[in-house]
């Protein structure tokens, strides 16, 4: 009983409460993006973050070392989907869903939280010395670009840009030497004009439309004029719940889903927008806390990684509906609507309470 | 192994720098979106709050014209016609009193525009359109587009207003339509942003309300930097809803409503100093003159009354196609287009005869002597009685300890089940009745098109009631009496049936091979009914009935036969008081005499030609007086007109 009692006490509660506090707010959020209706969207947000929680609670009392051992299973599984998808997948224009069972499955999400997990295990098994050998870091390079390649060629250029920052962060975190790093950035700029070249029209047009918005106000850039106009015409305080014009209207598109931020800003104005940036901080801040605490590296660096996924998320979404970058396409993690990015941050979440809880482990227990 | 320590400490270390790097990052570029946040809704939160209110005149949703209705010979019973409307966006309006009593100089304002304008604005959110009226002249429109430039927030667009050429005289057909409500906005969002858009209530309107209602088009006023609209672009082209072709003929529907209504009355002139002077005193008159109805009847008595209320159905026997369906009284459907007046609404509701009701389909009538038939039909199918069965008829029936009277005190004798239906026998049908049993009147009945819904397709149709045993014992909780099934037996007590299943079991009668039943709209498709499974023999009798109630030396009706083609009736009249005892024996006041109210229905149904038969026909005048002196003259008219149209 006491046993009990301490592991409760020893959750992560101010994670798991903010958490939750995002949950509800895209619930109501979609229950006003569908004209004030549980249906289609709030119900099913719900249901998913039911089994969100779940997964979190599954994952609490895992032993840590299976995540570890699973790591590279998991990025296998990955592959083999992100395979598959080459051949059977579907959706608009690019193949990026699989439909399983009826659900729309989208692998490049978990591929993002398995590049990452993979990454830590492969890292946390280096020796200092190792560390600093550059042929080190030739297999950690595989472990990120495979799938990265796989996803740019569905294409998907935001999402694989994402997958591979996360795996960037790892290797970052887990003490790559500043040489390297100053290598990896001028490689980097040196192979941006042959990336452009790759790069598909209307990925080169969502770029342009980036760099120059006004200039094709009803074609691409329409999104974002609209986005501004409701995310501005909400001031201060909002135009009130299921009362933002520009939403209710539809002149927004993908409210429910991308631009669900735009309408929460639209009706609730910048306290809004701002209170959902400050839970986001308080996750962000609570995990990074953990893998400052963590006595192992592999429970370490996937905290760190899982903070980076989440935040990437939600950067990504709110500079792009604040006309701040390009639009990708990138979802408002646990509160637009979309299943596989909601269950793949639960599942980032739970790995986090996991180490939380397994914090006092050393790398050799992982042996 | 101390420099492998050593080695571990050192690149904890780095870890935790490099953590604490990405944290600060992160929260760095948080800050970067709260910076950018706050220039959008609070730096530039005017500029974009007008391209917010800009962008809803942009886009608007353009009204689907409503499918018309036509009549079988292709004239128009409801159709639209082009309007202007002036609509007002409250977020634009700095006081809306002001405006409102501006524009009131320009256009004229009725006062419960203005009311019904303010209450649709409170419940709303202030950004949508509200429409102040619908009803703008050329002349005020003109006026409007020249002042528009001043007018903030004002526009105006064409739309349709739903009317009904035909008025009253379709109006239980066509049903009317009234603005969306809240629960119709509840089920389909898009209505909200339709303030001209009108909802199916009643009659065809309603039935077909979706394939009528058509689809609304997308329509975007493209404007220039400096918001000055340049084009519009259809962004999705309306679809106008489906027109229909209804069954019913319109002028033979004007005649048999216009012979229905005068009755055997004569007809007064409106301005007659009589007439003057009885609408001061007569409640029940000036409520019939101020819903609009101009008719005004003199009576037998030389009383001034209101014309005749009632119902005829008239339908093809070999389609089921309705020709004819008029209810008495009606009303104006073009009232409801608009948000209907308390006046007005209040009229209809109070009006002492209730013309909403399409007593066709929902009113309840005991059939009264017009269900023989089935009783004969299913005396002879239970076997229980041959065509040659014959009765005597004294004028009265002893039964248990009441007495059943004839309709005629002085009896008709010995008779057969023909001279039984020629002259309406009663004690004859008392008889076959006790002897059929009440369930195997039920089947017959059931079979002849009554006690169940017609399927017709309106609204509001009523079943009315075919009693049997176990429906006794369910509704009741009693047992069915013999007494119950005499009374039955000439379709008084708990029988129920509307007009309109009148005219199905009559049409089935004159058919003989089909189960016929009613349809409004007329189609090419072939029709195919059910077999109607009774035999020729006992159908034979039926018809050989009904043409002597029309040519038999003491046929009910027999000076009201149709020349040359001949017809085939049967009269009803149905009391709607008990005759007591002491009434009978001191003699029965003539209906004339009797308040309205207290008057027998007048029923009467028949099909032509006898030979070939083509129409059959189901007749109703309410506390009529008698099927023979009042219902049968007007189905003896319609017919004529009926027929003669048809060799024309």
């Amino acid at each position: 009983m006491i046993g009990v009692l301490q592991f409760i006490f020893r959750l992560p509660w101010m994670l798991l409460l903010a958490t939750l506090a995002l949950v509800f707010v895209g619930a109501s959020a979609l229950y006003s993006a569908s004209q004030g209706s549980w249906a289609p969207w709030a119900e099913q947000h719900l249901v998913r973050a039911a089994m969100g929680g779940i997964i979190v609670s599954m994952m609490t009392v895992l032993p840590a070392r299976w995540i570890f051992k699973w790591s590279y299973l998991g990025l296998l599984g990955a592959l083999c989907f992100l395979l598959i998808l080459q051949f059977i997948g579907v959706g608009t224009g690019a193949t990026r869903w699989i439909a399983i069972a009826g659900f729309n499955f989208q692998p490049s999400e978990p591929a993002k939280l398995a590049v990452i997990l993979a990454l830590a295990r492969y890292l946390s098994e280096q020796t200092p010395e190792q560390l600093q050998e550059f042929v080190t870091y030739i297999p950690a390079m595989a472990l990120a670009g495979v799938p990265f390649a796989l996803v740019l060629i569905q294409p998907d250029l935001g999402t694989s840009l994402m997958l591979l920052a996360g795996g960037l962060t790892v290797i970052f975190a887990a003490g790559v030497p500043r040489r390297f790093i100053f290598g990896a950035i001028v490689t980097g700029l040196a192979s941006l004009p042959i990336l452009w070249a790759q790069l598909y029209d209307y990925q080169k047009a969502r770029v342009m439309t980036f760099l120059n918005p006004d200039a094709d106000q009803l074609g691409a850039g329409y999104q974002i004029a609209q986005s501004k106009i409701a995310l501005g015409s909400g001031g201060l305080f909002g135009k009130g719940y299921l009362m933002g014009s520009q939403s209710q209207l539809n002149y927004l598109p993908e409210k429910q889903t991308d631009f669900v931020f735009t309408m929460i800003g639209e009706e609730f104005g910048f306290i809004g927008n701002v209170t959902i940036l400050i839970i986001y901080f308080i996750i962000l801040t609570s995990i990074i806390l953990i893998a400052l605490r963590c006595e192992n590296r592999f429970a370490r660096l996937s905290c760190i990684g899982v903070s980076m996924m989440i935040f990437l998320y939600m950067f990504v979404n709110v500079a792009m509906v604040t006309g701040l970058m390009p639009v990708v396409g990138a979802p408002l993690p646990l509160i637009s609507y979309g299943g596989t990015a909601m269950l793949t941050v639960f599942t980032g979440i739970g790995i986090v309470v996991n180490a939380s809880i397994n914090s006092h482990l050393e790398d050799s227990d992982y042996l | 192994m101390k420099k492998k320590r050593k080695e571990q400490r050192e690149l904890s270390g780095i870890m935790s720098r490099r953590t604490l790097m990405l944290g600060v990052g992160q929260a760095m570029l948080g800050g970067v979106l709260v910076a950018r946040l706050y220039d959008l809704q609070i730096s530039q939160n005017a500029s974009y709050k007008r391209l917010s209110d800009r962008n809803q005149f942009d886009q608007r949703l353009v009204q689907a014209p409503r499918g018309r209705l036509f009549d079988v010979q292709g004239r128009l019973l409801a159709g639209n016609s082009e309007i202007f409307e002036l609509l007002v966006v409250p977020s634009r309006v700095d006081n809306l009193d002001h405006l409102l009593s501006y524009i009131g100089q320009i256009v004229t304002l009725r006062p419960i525009d203005i009311k019904q304008a303010k209450k649709t604005i409170s419940r709303q959110p202030d950004f949508l359109e509200v429409r102040i009226t619908s009803n703008l002249s050329q002349r005020e429109l003109a006026r409007l587009a020249i002042l528009s430039p001043v007018l903030e927030g004002v526009s105006f667009q064409k739309s349709f207003r739903r009317i009904y050429p035909q008025g009253w005289l379709t109006s239980h057909l066509t049903g009317y339509v009234s603005p969306a409500n809240e629960r119709d906005i509840e089920s389909n969002a898009e209505l909200r942003f339709l303030p001209s858009s009108r909802i199916g209530r009643s009659g065809i309107e309603r039935t077909l309300e979706t394939e009528l209602r058509g689809f609304s088009g997308i329509e975007r006023v493209e404007v220039n930097a400096r918001g000055k609209p340049v084009r519009v672009l259809r962004d999705k082209q309306e679809q106008a809803g489906k027109d229909v072709t209804l069954s019913v003929d319109v002028s033979a529907q004007f005649f048999a409503a216009e012979r229905l209504r005068r009755g055997i009355s004569e007809t007064m002139p409106l301005g007659h100093n009589s007439v003057q002077a009885a609408l001061m005193q007569n409640d029940e008159l000036r409520a019939h003159i101020s819903t609009g109805d101009n008719l005004v009847l003199k009576d037998g008595n030389g009383r001034l009354v209101p014309p005749e209320s009632g119902a005829i159905v008239v339908m093809d026997i070999h389609t089921g196609d309705v020709r004819v369906m008029v209810s008495n009284p009606g009303f104006d459907p073009n009232l409801f287009s608009n948000p209907l007046s308390v006046r007005d609404w209040k009229r209809l509701n109070d009006h002492p005869r209730t013309p909403l009701l399409n007593r066709v389909i929902s009113g309840l009538y005991a059939p009264g002597s017009t269900f023989k038939m089935v009783v004969i039909a299913a005396a002879l199918e239970a076997g229980v009685i041959s065509t040659k069965t014959r009765y005597e008829c004294t004028g009265g029936f002893d039964f248990g300890d009441t007495t059943f009277h004839c309709w005629n005190k002085r009896g008709h004798g010995t008779i057969d089940g023909v001279q039984a239906l020629e002259q309406s026998c009663d004690i004859y049908f008392y008889q076959i009745a006790l002897k059929t049993g009440i369930d195997r009147i039920h089947n017959m009945a059931r079979r002849l098109g009554l006690g169940d819904v017609t399927g017709i397709g309106l609204p509001g149709e009523k079943p009315g009631i075919i009693p049997q045993r176990s429906w006794k014992m369910q509704s009741r909780s009693t047992a069915w009496t013999p007494g119950e099934t005499v009374i039955a037996g000439i379709g008084q007590g708990f029988v129920l049936t509307t007009p309109l299943q009148l005219a199905v079991m009559t049409a089935r009668i004159a058919n003989g091979k089909y189960a016929v039943t009613p349809r409004l709209q007329a189609d090419d498709k072939p029709v195919e009914f059910a077999p109607l499974e009774i035999s020729p023999a006992i159908i034979r009798v039926l018809r050989k009935g009904m043409r002597a109630v029309m040519n038999g030396p003491r046929g009910t009706a027999r000076k009201h036969d149709v020349n040359g083609a001949g017809m085939a009736g049967k009269t009803g009249t149905v009391q709607v008081k008990r005759i007591t005892k002491e009434q009978r024996e001191k003699g029965i006041v003539d209906n004339i005499d009797r308040p309205w109210k207290e008057r027998d229905h007048a029923l009467f149904v028949a099909y032509a030609p006898f030979d070939e038969p083509r129409y059959a026909m189901s007749v109703i005048v309410e506390h009529g007086g008698s099927g023979s002196s009042m219902a049968a003259p007007i189905a003896k008219d319609i017919m004529n007109y009926l027929l003669k149209q048809d060799t024309a």
